[in-house]
């Protein structure tokens, strides 16, 4: 993101009232315990294994970003943070919410945008968003959806079925439902693929209220650039397997860039 | 690069398409090898079968009894299987699809291609395959040993030019329905052919307009046959021959109009606003609501619980069926509208299906909630087809009422029951969007048809022969072990989906 742009997101996040911290956020800012924790992950799909071995903590506040080329497991991982993959082997703690015996308890804590799609074809954004707010529990949604529908610049089309949606339009829907229930754990997958920078700088304001929040953020991406500027911290995996844990920062500018490449090869 | 086209190319499409799509049925998978010999297998036999024991059984072939009536009513049948080619083709928007339009529109699929291949699809349909079945059965009993190889093939011959015509008006519907104000002179016509229909009914000359329909050379050439006499037998199958090669040309004009023009339908509906509703007043229901409106708002999915609902009706509307024959219709209304969707009913969830799994709900509600809108509009569908075939049926008896009953509750039951299973074990990725679509590839959808097929007349005629005994309590008996086994069996599919790995692999499989 340029300048210019930073710029645009600070005066947007200004325009929106200052998020209530998260009840897991630490009062100093830094969170007491890992959001998510997840110890020896793998995943197989027969006998492909799309993880092999994979440790993670994000605290509150913190934003993570999982970098690797097509097929390095990140989707995979997503998933399976998100319950819908089961793990084949490891531990993963969600909210403090064990994966495996308390699967709805973790859901209701976390938000969650898929790498494909992600919408139901023949409902509308609004029963989308109706849908969600049943199962989890809100109350007083239709503000926050509303506002939210407006900062993604899909308010026009609130009623109308996400079928003719273009693939922008479609991401940028996902991120809103991922973001509206104001998770404890936001899960980001591909959330800039395909989105126009309007798209991405409200992207950049949900990750930065959510962080500001005490909420911790994965976001799963390509754009190695997008990456740096909403994470604090990168995992970089290949074939499956995390090959490096790093500040994002280290991986900024031509040196960075350098460092990323190296870790893909 | 040559870029000129032979007129061979579309037919080496089709091949390839036809290859790739019945490959999508996945002979590698584990268990997969047998799934496909089944799928292609069991339709297979039954063909085999309606060809084959009729003209083993006692009285085939003779010039009178029953034989004789069948070769009677043979030229109705005929003129019912040629009106089914044209609602199927007309409510599949011109015919299936043999790729998706999604999948096929990077690659250079000529609407000639696409033809050809709506025609290989046509009888991938619950409704071609019980009246084909039932037109081969027919003229097997009625021509015998002696005369049955030459009566079938001209049947055969008929089912192939009855489906291609069929697909000539299918398209050239389409074509109409496509145009500028189309979906208005749409509805005409629709208006225009009920009303039709009626009049014929209402003044008693459905009977004259069926006598005087060119079916009846297929009967008189039957006879012929038997007669030993093969002059008429050959003009009837030299015209059959002509008419087949004729409507698939003929076909390729109205399809190229119809496919260079925008689906307004789907447009329509994707453009369109949906007022939003209050808040649902439980989990089960605001699930139950998108699931409805999943199917309620797709093209295929709408039309066809249309057709299905409404043109068994009208047919025994039309032709004053009797209550014990209404027995058998829940069975092929249940059928269709399950293969329609049913068969892969985590489909409805397209690409939100991840998203879907991500919420914090308990999968036996979604299980539970996806069920019942499809059990739902299974009994829904049903009902509307026995509420029109009794209108012109009498009073009846309460034995075939409680028979009635039992066999809609039966069939809806067994077919929830087997979707589900279905839908679980084997799903698949399918936009249902195009009102050409169907929710799987098309050698899987042989097999759950002909499975669906052979199960709900089964049933139906099981039912059927309970209510000629004529005490209404002896249905109940039959039914109830019957629903009590798929109650169960429906119980053994929600546990299989409770199974997070199951739920997964659903999941990201329709998402693909």
């Amino acid at each position: 993101m340029t300048d210019h742009q930073s710029t645009d997101a600070a005066a947007t996040a200004e325009s929106h009232p200052t998020p209530e911290p998260h009840p897991d956020a630490h009062p100093s800012g830094h969170g007491v315990g890992g959001l998510v924790e997840v110890r020896g992950l793998r995943v197989r799909f027969g006998a492909v294994e799309a993880v092999s071995g994979i440790d993670l903590d994000a605290r509150p506040g913190q934003a993570t970003a999982l970098l690797g080329r097509n097929g390095a497991g990140k989707s995979t991982t997503m998933r399976v943070l998100a319950g819908v993959v089961p793990p084949t082997e490891g531990t993963v703690h969600v909210a403090g919410h064990d994966l495996r015996t308390d699967r709805l308890a973790a859901q209701h804590r976390l938000g969650y945008c898929p790498d494909v799609g992600g919408l139901v074809p023949r409902a509308t954004p609004w029963e989308h968003l109706q849908l969600a707010a049943r199962l989890r529990r809100l109350d007083d949604w239709e503000d926050r959806a509303r506002d939210l529908l407006e900062r993604f610049e899909l308010g026009a089309v609130t009623h109308r079925v996400t079928a003719g949606f273009s693939h922008g339009m479609g991401r940028r829907m996902s991120v809103v439902l991922a973001a509206f229930h104001r998770p404890a754990v936001l899960l980001l997958d591909e959330p800039f693929d395909g989105v126009d920078p309007l798209g991405v700088e409200a992207t950049m304001d949900v990750i930065a209220d959510a962080r500001a929040a005490g909420a911790c953020v994965l976001v799963s991406t390509h754009l190695r650039e997008l990456a740096i500027e909403a994470c604090t911290t990168a995992l970089v995996l290949r074939g499956g397997a995390q090959v490096a844990d790093v500040s994002a920062q280290e991986l900024a500018g031509e040196d960075g860039a350098r460092a990323y490449r190296s870790l893909l090869d | 690069m040559p870029t000129g086209r032979s007129w061979t190319d579309p037919i080496a499409d089709v091949g390839s398409l036809v290859r790739f799509r019945f490959g999508a049925a996945r002979p590698d998978r584990p268990g997969g090898a047998r799934r496909t010999r089944l799928l292609i297998g069991i339709p297979a036999a039954i063909t085999l079968a309606v060809l084959l024991v009729p003209a083993a059984a006692a009285g085939a072939g003779s010039r009178e009894g029953y034989a004789l009536d069948l070769l009677v009513i043979l030229p109705t049948a005929a003129t019912a299987f040629l009106l089914l080619t044209i609602v199927s083709a007309v409510a599949s928007g011109g015919g299936r699809e043999l790729l998706s339009r999604e999948h096929g529109v990077a690659y250079p699929v000529s609407p000639v291609t696409d033809h050809l291949g709506a025609l290989l699809m046509a009888p991938l349909n619950i409704a071609w395959l019980v009246q084909g079945w039932l037109l081969l059965g027919l003229t097997s009993y009625g021509a015998g040993w002696r005369a049955l190889l030459p009566a079938e093939l001209l049947m055969l011959l008929f089912l192939a030019a009855a489906t291609a015509l069929g697909q000539v008006v299918g398209w050239s519907v389409e074509a109409v329905r496509r145009a500028r104000y189309g979906v208005v002179a749409y509805r005409g016509l629709v208006v225009a052919s009920l009303a039709l229909s009626a009049w014929l009914v209402a003044t008693d000359r459905l009977v004259d307009v069926l006598s005087a329909s060119p079916t009846v050379h297929l009967a008189v050439a039957v006879a012929r046959i038997q007669d030993g006499e093969a002059g008429y037998p050959l003009a009837v199958l030299g015209v059959l021959v002509a008419l087949l090669v004729a409507s698939v040309l003929a076909g390729i004009v109205p399809a190229t109009l119809a496919l260079r023009r925008p689906p307004r339908d789907e447009a329509r509906l994707e453009s369109g606003t949906h007022r939003p509703r209050g808040d649902a007043r439980s989990d089960l229901m605001a699930l139950a609501r998108v699931d409805l409106s999943s199917v309620l708002r797709s093209v295929p999915l709408r039309r066809g619980l249309l057709t299905l609902a409404l043109l068994p009706g009208l047919a025994a509307l039309g032709g004053a069926i009797a209550w014990d024959m209404l027995i058998l219709m829940p069975g092929l209304v249940a059928s269709g509208a399950a293969l329609l969707f049913g068969v892969n009913a985590w489909c409805l969830d397209g690409r939100g299906a991840l998203w879907r799994g991500s919420l914090p709900v308990d999968p036996d509600l979604a299980f539970v909630s996806r069920a019942g809108v499809l059990a739902g509009l299974l009994m829904a569908a049903s009902a509307v087809t026995i509420a029109l075939g009794s209108l012109r049926a009498g009073l009846p008896s309460a034995a075939v009422l409680v028979a009635l009953l039992c066999a809609w509750l039966v069939v809806t039951l067994q077919v929830t029951t087997a979707s589900m299973r279905w839908s679980a074990r084997a799903p698949y990725a399918a936009d249902m969007r195009s009102a050409r679509a169907t929710p799987a590839p098309p050698a899987v959808m042989v097999g759950y048809s002909a499975r669906l097929a052979l199960s709900t007349t089964l049933l139906g005629l099981l039912f059927s022969t309970v209510a000629v005994f004529g005490v209404w309590w002896l249905s109940v008996v039959v039914a109830a072990p019957l629903l009590a086994w798929w109650w169960r069996r429906l119980g053994q599919v929600r546990r299989q989906w409770s199974e997070p790995t199951t739920r997964s692999r659903v999941a990201v499989t329709v998402a693909a």
